[in-house]
């Protein structure tokens, strides 16, 4: 987080009064600048509320939605729901995390990808299903789930 | 102070009017198995461990006021089995695993084990799949280790009213106990060391990971 970063958080917390209850609301803002919470962004907050980092960072790991670690250029979200476990949700996990060379919830070091698991993304009908950001691929068969990877939207590496 | 007369376990006890039912009973040398609750801190209610019969009502005993003339029985077959069962749930996410442990002798789960004559190959299936959290050494004054707390909340309140230095962090089966960064702002009073009804939070170098039984 830059100078600039900084700055855009204090300008937001300036519609803020101070009070602790307003921690979630301001989380929610920060991550929306940033995409995640960079732990300067925790500091600048804590201090506003007046409360310790330890506070914020309790609250934060609480929620799904907060995130503490930047997301990759893509977001591959495998659906691990029983309608897709059953019909080889682990298997497509297995075969996935190869291709990517990552493990749940990890992103890849040149933040090309973010792999995670859900418990349902909601399109029982179509399992075993993926969504690659937000494109949802369904009804899978083994080896189709690393072809997906050819299709998904590359950014540019430099 | 005004006072109030009740019967607990056909024991009459007079106690305080703001007192609650637990207080009353230990005070009055009747355990109760209780495991978030620590006298002076507020009861957070967590543990679900201090069930007891009031007139054919379960209550908790740890947040319920006592009253004028109030009938209270801690053991009965619906509150062991209502106990019995919370207490399983606490434990599946526990070790079970004494050997070495630095809190063998005064640990309340132990005793609370042997209250509840807990059935261990029962609460071993419940288990959920094998977890294993390194114990944490970041704070220079104690070790935690994750896999002995049964998240009562003692250390975490009672640091609270000090310097807010632990917090609980994640959800569900993940949450631990933990400083965020900042340790400089622990005053190493050792208080929620003292208070830790189990062996997870130790001083410094007691902490060994131990399998589980
Ligand atoms: S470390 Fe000990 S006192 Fe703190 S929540 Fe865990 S069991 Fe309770
Ligand atoms: S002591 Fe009452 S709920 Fe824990």
């Amino acid at each position: 987080m830059g100078e600039e970063g900084g700055g855009a958080l204090k300008e937001t917390l300036e519609f803020y009064s101070g009070k602790r209850n307003e921690l979630i609301p301001i989380l929610q803002e920060a991550q929306g600048i940033y995409g995640y919470l960079p732990e300067d962004a925790i500091k600048i907050i804590a201090d506003f509320l007046k409360i310790t980092l330890g506070e914020v960072y309790s609250v934060a790991s609480f929620y799904n939605q907060f995130r503490l670690i930047p997301l990759g250029r893509n977001t591959v979200t495998i659906c691990r729901g029983t309608a897709c476990h059953i019909r080889g949700a682990p298997q497509i996990v297995d075969e996935i995390g190869k291709v990517l060379n990552l493990k749940e919830g990890e992103t890849s070091e040149d933040m090309e990808y973010t792999l995670e698991t859900v418990a349902c993304i909601g399109c029982c009908a179509l399992a075993p299903c993926v969504k690659i950001n937000h494109k949802i691929h369904g009804c899978l068969e083994p080896g189709q789930a690393t072809g997906l990877f050819n299709i998904a939207p590359r950014a540019e590496s430099n | 102070m005004d006072k109030v007369t009740l019967t607990i376990d056909e024991k009459q006890v007079v106690t305080d009017k703001e007192s609650n039912i637990l207080t009353a009973s230990l005070e009055n040398g009747i355990y109760i198995p209780h495991l978030c609750y620590y006298s002076g801190l507020e009861p957070p209610g967590i543990c679900r461990l201090c069930v007891v019969d009031v007139s054919g009502d379960i209550v908790f005993s740890c947040r319920s006021k006592v009253k004028e003339g109030m009938v209270v029985k801690t053991r009965s077959p619906v509150v062991d089995k209502i106990r019995e069962v919370n207490f399983e749930i606490i434990m599946a996410n526990n070790h079970m695993s004494c050997k070495g442990c630095a809190a063998t002798g005064f640990c309340e789960v132990q005793k609370i084990m042997a209250f509840c004559k807990t059935d261990k190959k029962r609460v071993r299936r419940l288990r959920p799949p094998e977890k294993q959290f390194p114990i944490d050494e970041s704070n220079p004054y104690f070790d935690y280790d994750a896999n002995k707390c049964v998240l009562c909340e003692v250390c975490v309140g009672t640091c609270n009213k000090i310097q807010k230095a632990l917090n609980f962090v994640g959800r569900g089966w993940k949450t631990k106990v933990e400083f965020h960064g900042d340790t400089s702002i622990c005053e190493k009073c050792g208080d929620c060391v003292a208070r830790c009804p189990v062996g997870a939070l130790v001083p410094k170098g007691k902490a060994q990971i131990q399998k589980s039984a």
